[in-house]
């Protein structure tokens, strides 16, 4: 045999003869045609794995990887056959059979081929999931699987069509396969497959490709926008009659953008928007052109929701680029009843947004087969939203949220919800607006421990609409994090309270001014902080007069999660005094605030001797200094 | 022999598939004589664009209805029309179409040509070159009637021949029959051919019969695959084919008890392509 294989790999047409010979008669012939370049072996695994190498079997993760076996006792020809043992629903080792056989080495040339083929048998009826070739584990470029085959408890061939055998020319990964439990109840079974191989065998025909499973889809989006391409198939009808379907991977096809300047389209189906205009992409495989389109109308520039700003540990998001989601059921239960169309599947530089179109209601559910929100913590709910289309008065769109108790289910009553309603008039269109609700605003909703839902109903009376960054978040009542560190020089500065600087000597921060107010030092995050505690006013004498004429602002950092009035004064002797508003609360941490020393006018900045804030809440304040 | 299409075929083959073709004659193990009579007597060629010759051929229309033969005897689903979306010559080949669409009370049309009353002849060599349609339900035929002496003689009793029957969801397997009394509807004399390694959806294959006193042998391309004689038949039945003349039907039915009927996944509109049609003695 060996000295024939040399012999005969001079022979111009010995590729030809010898595969001859291979469909006739003789197998072993062809196990050991090598050809120079890429071998065109046929047999995967006849009695034993053909030309694999030593380290070809890679099972996916999360499967148990001791499933694959030679077994000796069955076989359809010869003397062994494959065996699969594929694991009861709740096997701790992996709980589905699955893997690649890659060849440990240099990939085949398969490019003379039509079809993948074996004989299978279980040992029971069963379903199973996938059967394929062309996953490397690499680039995967070239993956095609038959799905949901039907496998008896005697030996059938079963066939895989190549969707294009011509891009075969060094394929390594010659076998895939993923079997689970889903349709025996989680019970384990055993399947075996003999005769795997490659074949020429003339009879399937009438190639029908497919993008979109066949269908038309029409979609809006935005410049940045990525979208890929599914449902990407190729339609075959075996000798025997069979129409089977081919799930194929993208880079069989040839994808074309009817517009490149608005949209276009890699080898991987991944179709990128660069203009506004509308394109529609189509393909072809192997010369045919695929059923189905994909028309994208291109709205041109995007402007995405506000970032969040909250700190992502007093955050639980539920939808937000900006933190790490919580696993949910879906963006869209499409529940009866309702006609909403949309989930997450707009993908805009990165960000993922929702678009919802014939909205009349649509739940976002994260109770099915994931966790609820334990939100016991947490006191307040955003969600940004961009109405797509005109907004009339009486239009609404009302945010609920669903606890399902504590008996983490539906029922059982200790459930409890709440809703609240924001009216078209709060609401722009092409515009984001931020809304941020108290959870305790939510009227009804006893319990927030076992969240399930989102729910957004508008009745149809706003039907398209963005939807980003849906978080829980908490707001603390005290700062986490000291306030910003001053980077400038202490000789542009005259500081009354900063642990960056020299204070002013003999400052009094708690003069008795007849104020409720109580007034601590606290360390937070290793910084000395003022805090107010009941605010109504509170003065600070500073030591000596100051002339802050050579100064340009004064620096204040506050903090206040409950406050709702705050006024800082400064104060001339006189008293000469002027109020200056701060926003409050500030939800979003520490405040840095620059107020321009001229705002203070008409107090003598020569000469000043106190300072005086009023107001309500509890306030942290620090790094109060002038600078120039 | 007289295969020029397949001679010219063969030249367009790599050596690589003229190796095959040598190797599966070989399994057949001895070369055959398939055909002896090579003197053509009529033909047509489908040279001339437009609707089939109407020296040559005449249509049936209709569900069958009006000849008293609802579904045309075997509950067939079409309606035979003679409109260009369903009966062509163009590209020097005949087009009969299946369409998938309502008309005159029906789900599908087609369409069906006989050369009755036009041309009929005793013995020969009947063939056609043929590319035929795919998919469940499609119901493609070649096949000759005897006539009936002014309907005086009724079917089975007439004879039937049928060179190629074939059903889509079957596309490898091609059916050769006889039917006469006593043999005929379920029962005829029949043997089907499978193409190895090949179909008959993706090329042209070539069909016929050698027919002479007292056989028919059928043939597909260069494989002799049948012989009919009379020691084929049932018991007592009578061998109608050494007396009567016989006309050439070309049709493609959808449906049918030959087969079943289309289903939602069966792709149309569905074309049988004939290339030629040639009778020699």
């Amino acid at each position: 045999m060996k000295t024939k294989k040399y012999i005969y790999t001079k022979i111009t047409f010995f590729l030809g003869l010898i595969l001859l010979t291979a469909s006739s008669c003789d197998r072993e012939i062809s196990d050991e045609a090598v050809l120079a370049t890429f071998s065109s072996t046929a047999d995967v695994f006849i009695d034993s794995p053909v030309g694999l190498g030593s380290n070809f079997y890679f099972p996916y993760g999360g499967s148990k990887p001791t499933a694959w076996s030679v077994d000796e006792k069955e076989a359809y020809e010869g003397t062994a056959s494959m065996r699969f043992d594929v694991p009861n629903g709740d096997d701790p080792n992996g709980n589905f059979a699955g893997a690649i056989f890659r060849i440990d080495g240099a990939g085949r040339d398969l490019s003379n081929y039509d079809a993948l083929t074996f004989w299978v048998k279980a040992s029971q009826g069963v379903t199973i999931g996938e059967f394929g070739f062309g996953e490397d584990f690499l680039e995967n470029k070239y993956v095609a699987t038959i799905q949901n085959t039907s496998v008896g408890t005697s030996w059938q061939k079963v066939i895989i069509p190549i969707p294009d055998a011509s891009r075969l020319t060094q394929e390594r990964g010659l076998f895939r396969y993923s079997a689970g439990t889903q349709g025996t109840n989680g019970s384990g079974y055993t399947f075996w497959v003999d005769e795997l191989k490659f074949e020429k065998l003339g009879t399937i025909a009438q190639p029908r490709p497919q993008i979109i499973d066949g269908t038309e889809k029409s979609e809006q989006t935005f410049i940045g926008g990525v979208i890929t391409l599914d449902g990407l198939n190729q339609i075959f009808n075996l000798g025997d009659g069979t129409e089977q379907k081919v799930t194929v991977a993208p880079n069989y096809f040839n994808f074309t953008s009817s517009s490149p300047s608005v949209a276009t389209v890699d080898e991987k189906g991944k179709i990128t928007v660069t203009g506004a205009g509308t394109t529609d992409i189509t393909a072809q495989l192997n010369g045919l052109d695929a059923q189905g389109k994909y028309t994208l109308e291109s709205l041109g520039d995007f402007t995405p929701a506000p970032t969040p700003t909250q700190n992502a540990a007093n955050v639980i998001s539920v939808f937000s680029d900006a933190y790490t989601n919580i696993a949910v059921d879906h963006y869209n239960g499409y529940w009866g009843g309702s006609t909403t169309q949309g989930q997450n599947d707009i993908n805009i530089n990165g960000n993922e947004i929702i678009n919802y179109k014939a909205l009349n209601y649509v739940g976002v559910e994260f109770h099915i087969n994931v966790p609820t929100v334990n939100a016991s913590s947490m006191t307040n709910f955003h969600i940004d939203i961009q109405v797509q289309e005109d907004i009339g008065p009486g239009d609404f769109i009302r945010i609920g949220l669903q606890d399902i108790g504590a008996d983490d289910t539906f029922g059982g009553g200790d459930d409890s919800n709440g809703s609240i309603s924001i009216g078209g008039s709060n609401l722009t269109k092409g515009s984001w607006v931020s809304f941020d609700f108290k959870l305790s605003d939510f009227n009804g909703l006893a319990n927030k421990a076992n969240l399930g839902q989102i729910v957004l109903v508008t009745d149809a009376t706003i039907q398209d609409v963005l939807v980003d960054n849906m978080y829980f978040y908490e707001i603390p009542t005290a700062p986490s994090v000291a306030a910003p560190t001053p980077t400038l020089p202490a000789s542009d500065v005259i500081s009354i309270f900063s642990d960056a600087y020299t204070n002013v000597a003999g400052t009094n921060l708690n003069p008795g001014w007849g104020q409720a107010t109580v007034v601590t030092q606290e360390t937070i995050a290793g910084n000395n902080t003022l805090k107010y505690t009941g605010l109504n006013y509170q003065g600070i004498e500073i030591g000596s007069a100051q002339d802050v004429t050579g100064m340009t602002h004064l620096h204040i950092d506050y903090f206040t999660t409950n406050s709702t009035s705050l006024n800082a004064f400064l104060i001339s002797t006189g008293p000469v005094e002027k109020a200056k508003a701060l926003a409050v609360p500030t939800n979003s941490g520490w405040v840095s605030l620059e107020i321009p020393l001229a705002d203070f006018s008409p107090v003598n900045l020569a000469d000043i001797i106190q300072m005086k804030f009023d107001g309500n809440g509890t306030i942290f304040l620090d790094n109060i200094y002038f600078h120039k | 022999m007289n295969f020029i299409n397949k001679n010219k075929s063969k030249l367009r083959l790599s050596i690589f598939a003229f190796a095959i073709i040598l190797f599966s004659n070989c399994e057949n193990g001895e070369t055959q004589t398939v055909t002896t009579k090579s003197e053509l007597v009529w033909a047509d060629e489908f040279e001339t664009d437009g609707a089939p010759d109407s020296n040559k051929w005449t249509f049936d229309i209709g569900d069958g209805t009006a000849q008293g033969i609802p579904g045309w005897g075997n509950n067939e689903l079409q309606y035979y029309s003679d409109r260009p979306e369903n009966i062509v010559v163009k590209n020097g080949m005949l087009h009969i179409t299946a369409n998938r669409e309502t008309f005159m009370g029906s789900n599908y049309t087609s369409a069906k040509i006989l050369t009755k009353g036009l041309y009929g002849t005793k013995y020969g060599r009947f063939e056609a070159r043929i590319k035929l349609p795919w998919g469940k339900g499609l119901w493609p035929a070649f096949w000759m009637l005897g006539d009936d002496s002014n309907g005086t003689v009724t079917w089975p009793n007439i004879g039937e021949i049928d060179i190629m029957e074939y059903r889509g969801q079957q596309p490898t397997i091609t059916h050769g029959s006889v039917h006469g009394p006593g043999y005929s509807g379920a029962t005829p004399i029949t043997k089907s051919y499978e193409l190895t390694n090949d179909r008959f959806d993706t090329d042209f294959h070539i069909f016929g019969i050698e027919w002479g006193e007292n056989y028919i042998n059928y043939y597909v391309d260069d494989v002799l695959y049948n012989q009919i004689t009379p020691a084929d038949l049932p018991e007592g039945a009578n061998w109608v084919f050494n007396s009567n003349q016989f006309y050439i039907i070309l049709n493609m039915a959808v449906g049918g008890n030959f087969l079943e009927n289309p289903g939602s996944n069966t792709v149309f509109p569905q074309t049988m392509i004939v290339d030629y049609v040639r009778v020699y003695k």
